[in-house]
């Protein structure tokens, strides 16, 4: 080829090391390997300018401390054990602080690789440890990134301690992309998803900011918060005399709200009185005492409990948890107990999705309604999940777990004559619950040979692979059938951790990680998610995290190869409007060509299992897969299953 | 109209093909199963789900109620009318879920019989 440009190797070496030297020892290089003239363009004058732009002799140009250092010390008296990020150059400062000045213990750094991981594995940590960890988003664009899995956090009602950064003021910014990650209120893009955020303007006020802020997350209702640390803070010299000066206060530890006791009373008096009376749980309990309290509660009131599963709040093995006909009792009820709703409304009352949207109650018009929650005391006007509003007889604005042993205690005082009718409901409901098991093993029955492979199926091999172990479900079991707790004695509180809160498509992975991380930290539980397919590849590097960190975790992909959610939307309109009801798939599937999630997982470092296709080879890969996770390594099997149930 | 067109029309009214009596293709209905959305909130065994619709396979509807149900669901289902579904093919996917094999005993699977052992 006649215009071949002569690159001898060695010259076009020398030349590029000419050009790139603008470090002193990079053109201490060049001269002494190139006396002659280099053939490459000489440099510019940006070059030049940033080669002959060294800092004089007397330019002070290192420090013993920095304020980042003082920083830390104020989060290592919070005794937060993990500290989640994805890099960003606006922290950076805090960063090194943590990781050589903190000595990256209490906090450890997690490296993820996307702010949405970082929030929502602090997310799932939180629902299994019951105490916050940290993570740390890049000033603007990290923020961006992570805002919907705050939002789901906030929904959820669980406590993070977020940081995020800002270059500082105008004279310290470098020109370009220090500008773009710098916002006047970097709090603005997530204010109305979290319960308090500050931008401390200096070093005492970044320890009473941050310890006031974990007090206010970790208080009921509990949420996300924000502090932003600011660049020029973060970096400034910290002398021996001005750290002297500083003082980081000691926590807070606050009770949480309990009931008016006069409230209560009432409440008793209208439970014992009813003769259908029905307990709903939703984000109730928080804790294993919450649990058996409840417990307590529903044996002194003989009254059912629907658990609405948002948490774990009621052993699936008692007679008295009765969710699989919630519906049968609340058209029966006479008074209803609601503890922690998220949504009265949509407990109470029911809307079809027609083309005219045709509302009725699920409770007669006389049924009582009692409901003991912090709904009320976090709401916001903007984003609208605060939901339809709906009267209430009693509305009893309090935590219901920090109330629950002063309501049980004012149940017991009244029940008086009334403990016969109570036993005799008792023995209704225990006829009614032996036959609860007979009828979900002939539903998962139905498909048990199906393929794709039916939810059933999988929880019922499931239940073989792990019945040995102490395990916890780590994600929710909104689309895979519900089977663990139409099938598993589930009687600890850390065996499930509820929903998302915000429904925000991506909380299954990123909560999966920071739980399963939770359950490795108190003593070695297995972690099993079930993962739909759309929900894993918002965040498929979660196994990254999770190789890296040695964080063992089962994740189990239910791959419909779809966003199913959204076929059963799509194929609606076409219904409604009369039209090509086969093209539903189009913008919805996850076909031509399959995703080979198990390939994707190896490449991440874990261990990738599938994909399954045959209901038969399940029980050997499951088995397979927690053998890894035992071993200490995150696995994933790829299933191929029905979309729903 | 006269009276032979009224009589004819009489006619075709009650030779209208009663419950099935369509020449029904159980093949013709699974596929039309799989892809007129069926199986989206039913499964792809007609098993059902319970946030989504209601067991259907072996259906106990009779092909009238099968069929009013399409044409006006009582629930949340979507409706499917004639011009998305003719009668025919209608009656094709029910002969497709009465066709359904019978699963298997709950009693002959040992692993739904869950035990505590931890």
């Amino acid at each position: 080829m006649s215009g071949k440009p002569n690159l001898d190797r060695r010259g076009f070496l020398k030349g590029a090391a000419v050009a790139g030297g603008a470090g002193v020892a990079g053109e201490a290089r060049a001269q002494a390997t190139a006396p002659a003239v280099p053939k490459a363009a000489p440099p510019s004058a940006a070059q030049l300018a940033s080669e002959n732009d060294h800092p004089g002799e007397a330019e002070k140009l290192t420090e013993e401390k920095s304020g980042s250092d003082f920083m830390v010390d104020v989060c290592k008296t919070l005794n937060i054990d993990y500290m989640a990020a994805c890099p960003g150059s606006t922290f950076r400062g805090l960063q090194e602080s943590f990781i050589n000045y903190g000595a990256n213990k209490q906090p450890e750094w997690l490296t993820c690789m996307h702010e949405e991981v970082s929030v929502g594995m602090a997310h799932g940590y939180a629902k299994v440890a019951g105490k916050p960890m940290a993570a740390m988003v890049h000033g603007t664009v990290g923020t961006q990134h992570a805002a919907m899995a705050i939002y789901n956090a906030w929904c959820d009602r669980v406590p993070i301690i977020l940081f995020t950064a800002s270059a500082g003021p105008i004279e310290d910014r470098r020109p370009g992309v220090e500008w773009m990650h710098t916002v006047q209120d970097g709090a603005a893009t997530v204010r109305d998803f979290t319960k308090w955020d500050d931008y401390p303007w200096s070093l005492q006020g970044f320890a009473e900011s941050t310890v006031r802020a974990y007090q206010l997350a970790t208080s009921q209702p509990q949420a996300p918060v924000l502090i932003t640390a600011d660049g020029k803070l973060q970096e400034m010299e910290l002398s021996k005399a001005a750290n002297a000066k500083l003082s980081i206060p000691k926590l807070n530890h606050p009770t949480q709200a309990a009931a008016d006791p006069n409230a209560l009373r009432e409440a008793a008096k209208m439970l014992v009185a009813a003769e259908n009376p029905v307990i709903f749980a939703d984000r109730y309990a928080r804790s294993q005492k919450g649990m058996d309290d409840l417990v307590r509660l529903a044996e002194a009131l003989q009254a059912p409990v629907v658990d609405q599963q948002n948490r774990m709040n009621m052993p699936t093995t008692h007679y008295l948890c009765q969710s699989a006909r919630g519906g049968a009792l609340l058209a029966q009820s006479d008074c209803v107990l609601s503890l922690e709703p998220q949504d009265i409304y949509g407990q109470l009352n029911k809307m079809t999705d027609q083309l005219e949207r045709k509302t009725g109650l699920k409770i007669r018009q006389t049924t009582k309604v009692i409901n003991i929650g912090t709904h009320d005391l976090m709401v916001r006007a903007n984003y609208q999940d605060f939901q339809r509003y709906s009267p209430a007889d009693l509305s009893i604005t309090a935590d219901p777990e920090a109330s629950m042993p002063w309501l049980i205690e004012a149940v017991l005082k009244e029940i008086g004559d009334r403990k016969p009718a109570f036993d005799a409901r008792g023995q209704k409901m225990l006829q009614t619950y032996k036959g609860f098991a007979a009828r979900a093993r002939a539903d998962a029955a139905l498909t048990w040979n199906s393929t794709p492979i039916s939810g059933a199926r999988l929880f019922a091999e499931l239940w073989e692979a792990v019945k040995n172990e102490d395990w916890a479900f780590t994600t929710p079991n909104n689309y895979s059938g519900n089977w663990q707790h139409r099938l598993w004695p589930m009687e600890k509180h850390y065996q499930y951790i509820g929903s998302s809160g915000g429904s925000g498509v991506g909380y299954e992975p990123v909560a999966a990680l920071g739980a399963s991380l939770a359950h490795k930290d108190a003593g070695g539980r297995l972690p099993i998610s079930i993962i739909g397919d759309g929900n894993f590849n918002m965040a498929p590097h979660v196994m990254w995290t999770a190789a890296h960190h040695r964080i063992p975790m089962l994740a189990i992909i239910q791959n419909n190869r779809a966003y199913h959610q959204e076929v059963m939307h799509i194929q609606r309109m076409a219904n409604r409007h009369n039209r090509n009801v086969q093209s539903a798939v189009i913008g919805t599937t996850m076909t031509d060509p399959n995703v080979n999630y198990a390939k994707l997982a190896e490449s991440y470092g874990a261990v990738g299992i599938g994909p399954i296709t045959d209901p038969n080879d399940l029980g050997a890969a499951l088995k397979k897969g927690v053998a890894a996770v035992k071993a200490g390594q995150p696995v994933l099997i790829d299933a191929v299953m029905q979309p729903r149930g | 109209m006269n009276i032979g067109k009224i009589a004819l029309a009489a006619l075709a009214f009650f030779a209208m093909p009663a419950a099935s009596s369509w020449a029904a293709d159980a093949a013709n209905g699974k596929k039309h199963f799989d892809n007129d959305g069926c199986w989206q909130c039913h499964g792809y065994g007609g098993q059902g789900a319970l946030l989504t619709g209601p067991q259907i396979s072996r259906t106990k509807l009779t092909f009238d109620q099968f069929l009013h149900q399409l044409r006006h669901p009582a629930s949340a289902m979507a409706p499917y009318e004639e011009a998305i579904m003719p009668d025919a093919t209608a009656s094709d996917i029910y002969a497709y879920l009465e066709a359904m094999p019978e699963p298997p005993q709950a009693k002959d699977l040992p692993l739904l019989y869950v035990t505590k052992s931890k």
